[in-house]
């Protein structure tokens, strides 16, 4: 542990250098006299049952009186009831439209749309994506995620603009919402799942609530990040020329910060795609409905033909906000109101020939049906991939094998543990990285699981959360170390990267089951495809913004390459790399939840069961232990002063 | 005979009522800011022990000035002595802590919200060190800027933004982005849209300290073309002596929030108030600066008639070439009338930096 604190340091002030000396004998000393108290006082094994309070029968019973009274209870007949009817409408009716316009109106307005936005090569992408999910005959489920991601997107933005202004606005109230858009951040999807559906019910308006509540935060974020860091002396001329307040947020802080306001937009979007495919647990249907299904019967091949269109809109989504933010940051709007005009009349004309020609759905001879030759090839990969062959072993025995010498030596030394080890070791695990505030913290989210009564469950996955992010940081750091050194591989890494990182956390469910079948293993292993892109480029960057003056003097002292890269690059990238651990925790720990659809047990799999057995009081205490792991876990990795972080 | 000291307004300016009219002006930071001018112990205290009384910061201390009409009014000190804070002080972008601003005979410090944003919008318009302009607008938008917050319709005020582009030196770049731009070009962006609201003072805070030495000095001769034609009253804030003395009309150097001498360019280099200032200005070229009016003895009875004549506000670099010529003294003339002359010595004294003869006299 000392190691990790000392490096930096010695790079650092000499002065800071004895100080964190100081702190981690202090830290060290500390725990010791309190590993030997417990060892006396408290002696071994799980967390103890009288410290944990059983919430299931308050909890069951909650739920029962919300499933008795929903119909009949002023609050919801008047207030949650009236949202949940004005969700179904307005999804339903974007569907409407949708089919109304019919499959050619549909994607010619996407290539117009992406054509006025972003130019040409994303009206490109845009056209032949949506072709290509007619193509897999999966025209309809992106239809109605579509229309769900329409709605659950404005209301996201909308309520994340008004966030982020009254944040941008009012430093008192950007001090309160903060840490909660922090937080949210950083907690799983599958979080967010059962409150709603104990509010509003398996359905669309719990799927779509919990999507806006899921892509609203990086909205806020980013709309008080740029209405707070609008340039001070624009600001002050703006107030010499006579302006009054509300000129002054019309007219400069609000242009200034469209930047911002358009990186909110698009990662609002992106989070809500996510969030839209894995509502399908709790009835979003569309796409996600579709991969969920298949995954459930373990058929890769439909899986996969539901997959790809998900991937689809998720790059022709990205790309084009992401084009649309660069355009209108960069240079004049000029002429977009004759470009507007044009895409409106040819949707429509392509509409009107469609209707006219009787042609608005998808004509069923154009699919091509992939779930028959993938699945053909699964099963050769299964019959001759799996296991047996000679030297490297199949996919199957490695999975068998990290399961047996990584996955369960790792939960059961964790059980094994005393209780309070385990939190002695979160707590000085997370003041050494990061202050006493962050340790306490993250010791009471544990304590907090204890005491919910799902120590050994949340154990389990805590495990899993670690062998994946031991995997992605040995994988992700050494990629990220040898693309900063190398242009030629960060070139071709860089478009995997960007598409990698786009993909919503379900996706990475079908690859590995295909290759891995279902367990703890190929849960652990989407964890760490998931999250290396994200842990790779951290590090890249943070290895690339090393001061090229302390490089150059180490090269001018004549350093090795292995020398400069111990010496001065790791060092000086720190702050860097503990990001890049703190993000590869947090997504890592999202898929491993997710995974327990796929056999990773768990909480993941009390979550699901929770919800497929009508069982929310279980649900509902593996979706707060969740929340506490995920606290946990990200406190433990935050290391001091972190301002501001982009998601 | 004439022995009278230099007129304390530069010979150029016209005297009239003040146009800002400042008193026992102070701006402190800190908490309970109100106490510090209030209490004269506190208000005597210097900067690091009023720190550690209070946890307040005087950044300007009990000044008080008058800018006239037509003149252009130097504020000039180095980087925290307090010259950015007076100056947004006088439009309130920063709330004074205590004593009376008047614009025109107007108290600012009782002015309202909408009285104070009339001030802002046509009486007194700013220019900024990093400019403050509007990334996403173009040039002539932005020049445009300040007519749109007073209401202007679209086609006129663009059309009168249209003009003062043209008056800075811009035509041709009406569309551009500011990040197009040089630093220079953009400054005159900023000029421009002061001057397209037709402002009564022009306020300059710093205006060409970013910018190159060469782009400097001619952002400077354009203020002091500009300030020709139109005899515009400005307040300029600069560190730059040399700025200073060649733009300014009267000087008020300030140091640690107050103002250590105020006078026209030939007082402070000619006659440092303390020895702050005389090692301020000891690199200054007197000569330049200087005129014969200080240089100058009275006239002994064999010189009133011979030499050549000078005015009395030729510098005394002008003087040295005409008295080498001449061999002999040079006579200061004025409206027919011998002031005096100069000799050698008397030019090579200004130059040596020794108090002028007048003085001692």
């Amino acid at each position: 542990m000392s190691t990790t604190a000392t490096p930096a340091a010695e790079a650092g002030a000499p002065l800071t250098g004895g100080v964190a000396r100081h702190r981690t004998a202090l830290i060290g000393g500390a725990a010791l006299v309190a590993l030997l108290l417990g060892t006396v006082l408290l002696g071994g094994g799980g967390w103890p049952a009288h410290f944990a309070v059983d919430l299931s029968g308050p909890m069951g019973d909650t739920s029962d009186w919300i499933t008795d009274n929903r119909d009949s209870h002023p609050l919801f007949l008047y207030f949650f009831g009236h949202i949940s009817n004005v969700v179904v409408l307005s999804v339903r009716a974007v569907y409407l439209v949708l089919l109304a316009i019919g499959w050619a109106g549909v994607t010619a307005a996407a290539g117009l749309v992406a054509g006025c936005l972003a130019g040409l090569r994303p009206a490109l992408t845009a056209v032949s994506a949506f072709a290509l999910c007619g193509l897999l005959g999966m025209w309809v489920p992106t239809m109605q995620t579509l229309a769900l991601m329409v709605v659950a997107v404005a209301a996201s933005v909308l309520l994340g603009a008004v966030l982020g202004l009254a944040a941008g606005l009012s430093g008192r109230v950007h001090r309160a919402l903060r840490p909660v858009l922090d937080t949210m951040q950083v907690l799983p999807a599958f979080a967010y799942l059962l409150p709603v559906v104990l509010v509003f019910g398996i359905g669309v308006p719990a799927a779509v609530l919990a999507t806006v509540v899921y892509a609203a935060p990086p909205m806020a974020r980013l709309t008080a990040l740029g209405l707070r860091g609008a340039d001070a002396g624009v600001m002050e001329a703006a107030a010499s020329l006579g302006a009054t307040g509300r000129q002054r947020l019309l007219t400069a802080r609000l242009p200034l910060a469209r930047k911002e306001l358009l990186l909110g937009v698009n990662q609002s979007i992106m989070m809500a795609l996510s969030m839209a495919v894995i509502a399908s647990v709790i009835g979003a249907g569309g796409l996600g409905d579709r991969v969920y299904q298949a995954l459930a019967s373990v058929d890769v091949g439909a899986a996969l033909a539901a997959g790809v269109p998900v991937v689809l809109l998720a790059v022709v989504l990205d790309r084009v906000t992401g084009a649309a933010g660069e355009r209108i940051g960069a240079a004049p709007a000029r002429g977009t109101g004759l470009g507007w005009a044009v895409a409106a009349a040819g949707t429509v004309a392509v509409a009107l020939v469609g209707r006219c020609t009787d042609r608005l759905s998808w004509p069923d001879a154009w699919t091509v049906d992939i779930a028959g030759p993938v699945n053909s090839a699964v099963d050769w990969m299964t019959a001759h991939l799996y296991s047996g062959i000679p030297v490297v072993g199949g996919t199957a025995d490695w999975a068998a094998r990290f399961t047996t010498w990584v996955l369960d030596p790792l939960r059961d030394g964790l059980q094994w543990l005393p209780w309070w080890a385990v939190l002695l070791l979160v707590g000085v695990v997370a003041q050494l990285i990061g202050s006493w505030r962050t340790a306490l913290t993250a010791v009471l989210a544990m304590a907090a699981i204890g005491v919910l009564g799902v120590w050994d469950p949340a154990l389990d996955t805590l495990s899993q959360v670690l062998a994946a992010v031991a995997v992605t940081l040995l994988a992700g750091v050494a990629i990220g170390v040898v693309a900063a050194r190398s242009p030629r591989l960060e070139r071709v890494l860089r478009p995997v990267l960007d598409v990698f990182q786009t993909m919503p956390q379900f996706v990475y469910l079908i690859p590995v089951v295909a290759l891995f079948g279902v367990g703890r293993a190929p849960a652990t292993a989407a964890a760490v495809v998931y999250a290396l892109p994200a842990v790779v480029r951290i590090t890249a960057q943070g290895m690339r913004a090393v001061d090229p003056v302390a490089m150059e003097s180490s090269r001018s002292l004549g350093a090795t390459g292995w020398q400069q890269l111990r010496q001065v690059q790791l060092p000086l990238a720190r702050p860097a790399l503990l990001l890049a651990v703190n993000q590869g925790v947090v997504l890592v720990l999202a898929v491993v939840i997710i995974g327990g659809l796929v056999g990773g047990g768990a909480l993941g799999y009390e979550v699901v069961f929770g919800l497929a057995q009508g069982d929310l009081a279980t649900g509902l205490v593996a979706g707060a232990a969740i929340v506490c792991l995920g606290l946990m876990l990200d406190r433990v990795t935050q290391p001091v002063g972190r301002e501001s972080r982009d998601a | 005979m004439n022995t009278e000291p230099p007129a304390p307004s530069g010979p150029s300016v016209p005297s009239g009522p003040p146009v800002f009219s400042v008193r026992e002006l102070w701006k402190v930071f800190g908490p309970k800011a109100d106490r510090v001018p209030a209490d004269p112990d506190l208000a005597a205290l210097g900067p690091a022990a009023l720190r550690e009384r209070t946890g307040c910061t005087a950044a300007v201390r009990d000044v008080s000035f008058d800018v006239r009409k037509g003149e252009v009014f130097v504020v000039m000190g180095l980087s925290g002595s307090g010259k950015s804070t007076l100056v947004r002080c006088l439009t309130r972008l920063i709330e004074p802590t205590s004593g009376s601003i008047a614009i025109d005979g107007e108290d600012v410090l009782s002015m309202d919200a909408s009285r104070l944003r009339q001030l802002r919008r046509h009486r007194a318009a700013m220019v900024f060190q990093h400019f403050g302009l509007l990334p996403h607008r173009s040039v002539l938008d932005n020049v445009a800027y300040g007519l749109e917050i007073q209401g202007i319709a679209r086609a006129e005020r663009r059309e009168r933004a249209a003009e003062f582009v043209t008056k800075v030196g811009l035509e041709g770049m009406e569309h551009r982005r500011p990040a197009q731009l040089s630093g220079g070009q953009q400054q005159r962006v900023g000029l421009a849209r002061a001057l397209a609201v037709d402002p009564e003072v022009l306020l300059f805070d710093e205006p060409f300290s970013a910018l190159d030495p060469l782009i400097r000095r001619d952002m400077q001769e354009e203020v002091v073309r500009l300030h020709g034609e139109e005899g515009r009253t400005m307040v300029f804030i600069t560190h730059d002596l040399g700025e200073a003395l060649k733009l300014g009309d009267r000087i008020a150097l300030m140091r640690g929030g107050r103002i250590v001498q105020l006078g026209t360019p030939e007082q402070i280099v000619g006659a440092p108030a303390d020895d702050y200032v005389r090692d301020f200005v000891r690199d200054v070229p007197r000569e330049q600066v200087m005129t014969v009016r200080s240089a100058m003895r009275p006239a002994g009875p064999a010189e009133t008639d011979s030499g050549p004549a000078l005015a009395p506000d030729a510098t005394v670099h002008e003087a040295i070439e005409a008295v080498v010529r001449s061999g002999g003294t040079a006579r200061v003339v004025e409206d027919g009338r011998c002031l005096g002359v100069v000799g050698h010595a008397d030019l090579l004294g200004v130059v040596a930096g020794l108090a002028p003869r007048t003085e001692a006299a």
